[in-house]
């Protein structure tokens, strides 16, 4: 066994352990940090396997975004701070079924699929094929596709200022029930 | 001539000799290790010395000077001092995430180290994607303060660790974009080739007025980044004692102290590599003499000395300017540099596309 | 015009933060300017700054003269009873009975140099001392009488 194998293996298992305490703890911020630990070490596999732009990428959008999104509202909403309540065992019982389904589906998949051998210390892609493929326009090319979410995350971020931006009150001297309508928060009409 | 790279050359010729090729990785794994880890150790006692020095002068006092000559030995005192402190955990915090946390902002900091080139072919880890790398990893940062600040169990802790939090993650947008004017006229992501690419003279220099704006915006962002004053909202001793780390004392605040230094330091590094040519000397054109006269003096000098330079000016800004309110922080990030260094990246590329930069 | 309101503000800002960095930038590279005083080793050069002050003192001249009346105006003015005035009746050579001191206590303990006696005394009878080494191991011995033993007041004093 080799020493490229031991690393491959205690990745796994600080993959998959962050992953069992992340759903077995009743703490919810703890279960944050472990599902953290989990993504930094599906990282540390496509390092392991030389995909460095697929590793950074997973670590700016999955572990630098994603879990500091979960965090932030871990902290905004309330009692936060105390243990989640004991699941039913029914439930629990179903999750688990639910979670060896999916499981054993993966592994029907991974079993039927057809692996391609690569060569010992073969490089992953480079970053300028990365982006030639992304914006490319012939065979292969995710141009279209690269365009149409970009101009998707501006529709939502044009909505997001729509629906935080503060309208100015009516300047209308109205009813007093209509001031009221107004001083309490309508803001989108 | 005196090289890094020489001395790393003639260590692996020599461990090569002797053992087998999977004892010789183990053993400089491990030898990186201890230097990397001695070096931050060096790093924190000079950058603490040197902060206190420069807040002295900058108000008028004269800062350390009893302990050794000239005060030169006030750190290692120090140092000293936080290793016999008893390290508290207090009473209901979560004792897991708790000490967890200093060790993570360490442990990142270390991570941020591997693709820096210190000298002329003397690097931990030579990656493909160096700046890409550093943006990942360096977001990660924000997670080890979020944690110390809820672990704590501690409203000023919390507040600290949520305005933090807030700060990080809206100044990382207009950090990455000013190091993506670089990366656009570098063409690459490789620190080596970044540092290569200014061999005829450095991109501050040579990149014109938007360069430098993305100079000054880098530099305004990672000090929001690494939560120094003026935007130290997130441990503000005036208002909330000391946010994230209140409740840490010993060694596990040294840590979060050392982590902070040693951050500041890599953001430097970033930015000497990016703008001012690494370790990279100073080269005009095609001025054949000046630039052989430049190349004696060593590489890592330039480096260490550009990076000492950067770090110092993020110490005038904190000896010089008042504490920005949240309000103000955020407009300063989301009404002015995220829109500057928007237009300006534009600039950037058509000076690229249109080879404008000499 | 909102664009050129917001380029303005921008350098606004640029000159304001440099005309800062530039005073702070003065004194990192001025040591001369720096104020910091090391006291115990320079105890015989020491300079301190004009109006420190220090406790309050009675000057006297060489024939054992001050310019206290015994008014009681400083006791008046102070605000936390530190001066106490102990007035006595002198017989002047008219066989005149006049108001004088006996003893002008004066309690540091209490003291918080506020000056306000200074201000209030009519005939410049006490000023404020610039001596600050107070320490002393008996509580007592910072309750001091002000006047000497055996003076009076000056010539033309009222």
């Amino acid at each position: 066994m080799g020493a490229s194998t031991i690393i491959f293996y205690l990745l796994a298992a600080i993959t998959l352990g962050s992953a069992l305490l992340s759903v077995s703890t009743r703490n919810i911020f703890r279960a944050a940090i472990y599902l953290l630990f989990t993504l930094i070490g599906i990282a540390g596999i496509y390092f392991w396997m030389a995909y460095d732009f697929i590793a950074a990428v997973q670590i700016i959008v999955y572990a630098g975004g994603i879990s500091v999104l979960i965090i932030f509202s871990i902290f905004l909403t309330q009692q936060a701070g105390e243990l989640l309540p004991v699941q039913h065992t029914r439930r629990k019982l179903f999750s688990f079924l639910a979670a060896v389904i999916a499981f054993i589906l993966i592994i029907m998949q991974l079993i039927d699929y057809a692996f391609v051998p690569v060569g010992q210390g073969s490089e992953g892609p480079t970053v300028m094929e990365i982006g030639q493929a992304m914006m490319g326009l012939g065979v292969g090319g995710y141009a279209l596709a690269f365009e149409v979410i970009s101009i998707l995350l501006l529709a939502a971020m044009v909505a997001c200022i729509v629906i935080a931006i503060r309208q100015k009150p009516d300047p209308l001297p109205a009813e007093e029930t209509d001031t009221i309508t107004i001083e309490s928060g309508n803001t989108w009409n | 001539m005196f090289s890094l790279s020489g001395i790393t050359t003639a260590l692996h010729d020599w461990l090569s000799g002797r053992f087998s090729e999977a004892w010789v990785m183990l053993i400089e794994m491990l030898l990186a290790g201890i230097a990397v880890i001695s070096f931050f150790a060096i790093l924190g006692l000079v950058l603490v010395l040197m902060e206190r020095k420069v807040s002295a002068w900058m108000q008028i006092r004269l800062g350390p000077n009893r302990v050794g000559p000239k005060g030169m030995l006030q750190s290692f005192a120090d140092t000293l001092k936080l290793l016999v402190k008893e390290g508290m955990t207090p009473n209901g915090a979560d004792k897991l995430l708790f000490n967890m946390a200093p060790v993570m902002a360490m442990v990142i900091a270390m991570l941020l180290m591997a693709p820096i080139a210190f000298a002329k072919d003397f690097q931990l880890w030579d990656i493909n994607i160096g700046v890409l790398y550093i943006s990942a990893v360096s977001s990660l940062s924000v997670i080890s303060i979020l944690m110390a600040g809820w672990a704590s169990n501690n409203k000023y802790s919390l507040l600290g660790a949520m305005r933090s939090g807030a700060q990080i993650v809206s100044y990382e947008l207009s950090a990455g974009l000013a190091i993506l004017t670089i990366v656009v006229l570098s063409g690459s992501l490789n620190m080596n080739d970044i540092v290569m690419a200014q061999e005829n003279g450095w991109w501050i220099f040579k990149g014109h007025i938007p360069v430098i704006i993305a100079f000054v915006i880098f530099i305004i962002a990672v000090t929001a980044e690494t939560n120094r004053a003026p935007f130290d909202l997130a441990e503000a001793e005036s208002e909330l004692t000391a946010g994230f780390h209140t409740e840490y004392s010993g060694m596990k605040f040294a840590l979060f102290f050392l982590a902070e230094y040693v951050n500041v330091f890599i953001v430097c590094a970033i930015g000497a590599t990016l703008f001012l040519g690494g370790w990279m000397p100073f080269h005009i054109g095609n001025w054949d003499g000046f630039n052989r006269v430049m190349d004696f003096i060593p590489s890592s000098i330039w480096f260490l000395g550009k990076t000492f330079l950067l770090i110092f000016l993020i110490m005038w800004f904190r000896w010089s300017f008042p504490r920005l309110r949240i309000d103000q922080l955020l407009n300063l990030e989301w009404k002015y540099l995220l829109p500057i260094s928007m237009v300006n990246i534009l600039l950037v590329a058509a000076i690229a596309i249109l080879g404008w930069h000499f | 015009m909102f664009l050129a309101r917001y380029i303005k503000s921008i350098f606004q800002a640029v000159r304001s933060l440099w005309i800062g960095m530039r005073r702070t930038g003065y004194y990192f590279s001025h040591h001369k300017e720096i104020i910091t005083q090391q006291y115990p080793d320079n105890r015989e050069t020491l300079q301190l700054p004009e109006r420190f002050k220090g406790e309050v003192v009675m000057p006297h001249n060489e024939q054992n003269e001050h310019r206290c009346t015994g008014c009681t105006a400083c006791e008046l003015a102070c605000p936390n009873g530190t001066i106490k005035v102990i007035t006595k009746f002198d017989i002047t050579p008219e066989g005149k009975k006049k108001k004088a001191i006996d003893k002008l206590v004066y309690h540091l303990e209490l003291c918080t140099m506020c000056n306000l006696c200074v201000v209030a005394c009519p005939s410049d009878a006490i000023v404020m001392a610039q001596t600050f080494e107070h320490s002393v191991f008996d509580r007592n011995q910072l309750t001091k009488i002000l006047n000497n033993p055996g003076s009076k007041i000056m010539e033309g004093v009222e």
